[in-house]
């Protein structure tokens, strides 16, 4: 589904991804996680297509389509979903007009007529139960004034209506208790299937308790430098990135 | 009729051999002298250093005339309720009116300022002359010269009325540009309620230049409503000189939409004659290509215990300026005042300008006085974080620009001109010219 091959992306002149290569399959379960500063968020930002970052090499295909050359708007037409860190608030825009403006995009990129409003108000409905969000969220303006995991619950729901192929979760435990966690692991499981695939990218092996990953992979200093199961994360948890990045400093 | 150059005091001379001008002759005498003596603004001069004046003066202009206007003209105002209470006005000539009958005779006056001179001349008479140092300066001392006529609306003691009032201002050129006129007095009497809707349109592409001025009175604990529409196509100029009386326990809630419209100056006077009123100005302006806004507002809290806010929103495209200066002034004994003020401004092109100046003038020493200004661009981490959605850069940009103005549209409290306010705000945002949007003549929603 994704093939990133050796990837290079820098901002302000300032190289942050030094050749990164990952490959993630349907159905599969990519975590990376990584000390501060490695190029976690960089890497999602990049596929996601923000402009702030120069891609200087390498290539990104997706679904067989070469990424790189699509809008941030394209990108998410085609399946590619980011969960932000920092869920940006929109003063004055409404939850609901906010997802009925994405999936009446999306559903025309794929060609179906826009839902009419009773349609759509049933499908969001349906959505918020399946991640759980509180009914009053609806009526306030994206992300104004939630707290912490009210944002965070929130961008689920928004991945739960754009059912995408591919969702990048950046750091979507950071700042979060533990139920509102469980809430957030929780409905991302409920929306894995077989075709689609998800990338976590997380600091602690905390959130993996939850959602538990096929591969982990471990990036430092912009380079994928270990891959693993399971067992990598705990061993994370145990030892800490001090041994890897003694390792790898050796190795670049 | 020829068109006059009337940048060098030859108002006289346009107005020469025309009569039945409004205020009294000997009102009139002291007036014209006193135009003489004032100076057409100009850069130099103080609260209009922005003001364009040049725009409006290098044309000729003659008088507009006693015309008519169709029906079908009023089809795109969809707002308007024909069978309400209205009062229609071309060329500053009482056109048309409107009382609906209702089962209380309430005495209300919805109609010409020139007929109600005859009818009402006791009510009228300590209303139309109270021009003072504050509210004079070059335009309205020109409309007290040689204004002939206007709207008037009187609502008497205790009325409440939950339809609004239109009054609806055409300016219609049979030929040539026009210069035109208008003198509006509003009072609210003692414990009323109601709204008017105030518009300005032309119907005609002609260089225009209108020059109102609007007295209003919000009598004790009066309940005004105000919604004024600026929608006077791009070759018109209009000033626009607002003077409000609020008078003990009263509230005056206006909003202000600037459409359209070449040069449009907004003189706002506001004054509290008495304690615990409040005056409630909000605005919005959308300049497009070299049209100017300019909204000059000044609230004198001259006793205790009374509140304005004032809350102005622009959004300025192309190569547009906008200028907002609020004036605050709390006088020594005005305690308890309460006052906030906030200009916004979206600037759309790297040639759009602003100018915002807020002004605080406090001499009491226990108040709330609060006052902020901003400018900028569209915020560029919520529209990535739309694009990641799928929205595209357009529509999250107009999805972005109305959420900017909504805490202003969402406060018009009258559905029908609330829907025919967004509606345009909508086409304009989705980038229909302003000259297509404002023209009456071309049905908006077709």
């Amino acid at each position: 589904m994704l093939k990133i091959t050796d990837l290079k992306a820098e901002v302000d002149g300032k190289e942050i991804l030094r050749g990164i290569n990952l490959e993630v399959k349907p159905g599969e379960v990519h975590a990376i996680m990584g000390p501060n500063g490695s190029g976690k968020s960089t890497l999602a930002s990049v596929l996601a297509g923000r402009d702030i970052f120069k891609v200087t090499g390498g290539k990104v295909e997706f679904k067989g389509k070469n990424l790189l050359n699509l809008i941030p708007e394209e990108r998410s037409r085609e399946g590619i979903f980011l969960a932000f860190q920092y869920p940006v608030e929109i003063p004055g825009v409404s939850i609901t007009n906010f997802m009925r403006a994405a999936v009446d995009e999306h559903r025309k990129h794929k060609g179906f007529d826009p839902m009419n409003a009773s349609q759509f108000l049933r499908y969001m409905k349906e959505k918020k139960a399946l991640v759980e969000l509180d009914a009053k969220l609806e009526g306030r303006a994206v992300n104004e004034g939630f707290s912490g995991g009210e944002k965070k619950k929130n961008e689920i729901f928004q991945m739960a209506m754009l059912e995408p192929d591919l969702a990048i979760l950046d750091e979507t435990d950071s700042g979060l208790d533990i139920d509102a966690l469980k809430v957030v692991a929780n409905g991302v499981n409920k929306l894995k299937t077989k075709e689609n695939a998800t990338i976590v990218i997380t600091h602690y092996q905390r959130l993996l308790d939850y959602i538990v990953p096929d591969i982990i992979h471990v990036l430092y200093n912009g380079r994928i430098v270990k891959t693993g199961g399971r067992e990598l994360a705990l061993e994370l948890e145990k030892y800490g990135y001090d041994e890897i990045k003694k390792e790898a400093d050796k190795r670049f | 009729m020829t068109q006059t150059n009337i940048k060098n005091k030859t108002f006289a001379d346009l107005y020469s051999g025309t009569k039945d001008f409004l205020l009294p002759n000997i009102v009139r005498k002291k007036s014209t002298n006193l135009f003489d003596k004032i100076k057409l603004p100009n850069n130099k001069t103080e609260n209009w250093r922005k003001f364009n004046s040049d725009s409006i003066f290098k044309h000729n202009y003659k008088l507009g005339k006693k015309l008519s206007v169709e029906t079908k003209d009023l089809d795109s105002l969809s707002f308007f309720e024909p069978s309400g209470n209205y009062v229609i006005l071309v060329n500053g000539f009482f056109h048309s009116g409107n009382v609906k009958n209702t089962d209380l005779n309430n005495n209300i006056f919805i109609g010409s300022l020139k007929d109600a001179q005859k009818t009402h001349s006791e009510i009228i008479s300590g209303r139309l002359n109270t021009q003072n140092t504050e509210t004079e300066n070059y335009f309205s001392v020109l409309n007290d010269a040689y204004a002939k006529d206007g709207a008037f609306i009187y609502v008497p003691e205790n009325v409440i009325l939950d339809e609004p009032i239109y009054i609806m201002h055409f300016i219609q050129s049979d030929n040539g540009n026009i210069f035109s006129q208008n003198r509006n007095l509003i009072i609210a009497g003692k414990n009323t309620a109601f709204k008017i809707i105030h518009t300005y349109h032309s119907l005609s592409s002609d260089f225009s230049f209108n020059n109102s001025l609007t007295d209003i009175f919000a009598d004790e604990k009066a309940q005004l409503e105000y919604y004024l529409f600026e929608g006077e196509g791009n070759t018109a100029a209009h000033v626009n000189n607002i003077n409000i009386n609020s008078e003990k326990g009263s509230s005056f809630k206006s909003n202000i939409v600037t459409f359209c419209g070449s040069v449009v100056r907004n003189n706002i006077y506001a004054e509290f004659k008495n304690e615990f009123a409040e005056v409630n100005l909000q605005g919005i302006y959308m300049p497009d290509k070299e049209q100017t806004v300019d909204n000059f507002i000044e609230i004198k809290h001259a006793k205790p215990n009374c509140r304005s806010n004032q809350i102005f929103k622009g959004i300025i495209d192309n190569k547009a300026v906008a200028v907002f200066t609020g004036k605050v002034f709390v006088a020594k004994d005005a305690q308890k005042t309460d006052s906030a003020q906030s200009n916004q401004n979206l600037l759309l092109t790297d040639y759009a300008r602003v100018h915002s100046r807020p002004q605080l003038e406090i001499y009491a020493d226990d108040v709330v006085c609060s006052h902020g200004s901003t400018t900028g661009q569209l915020d560029n981490e919520a529209l990535f974080y739309m694009k990641t959605r799928g929205i595209p850069e357009k529509r999250a940009k107009t999805m972005l620009m109305k959420a900017f103005l909504r805490d202003v549209t969402d406060k018009i409290n009258v559905t029908g001109y609330r829907e025919y306010v967004n509606f345009l705000i909508s086409k304009r945002l989705k980038g229909q010219s302003p000259e297509s949007l404002c023209s009456v003549k071309v049905c908006p929603s077709c």
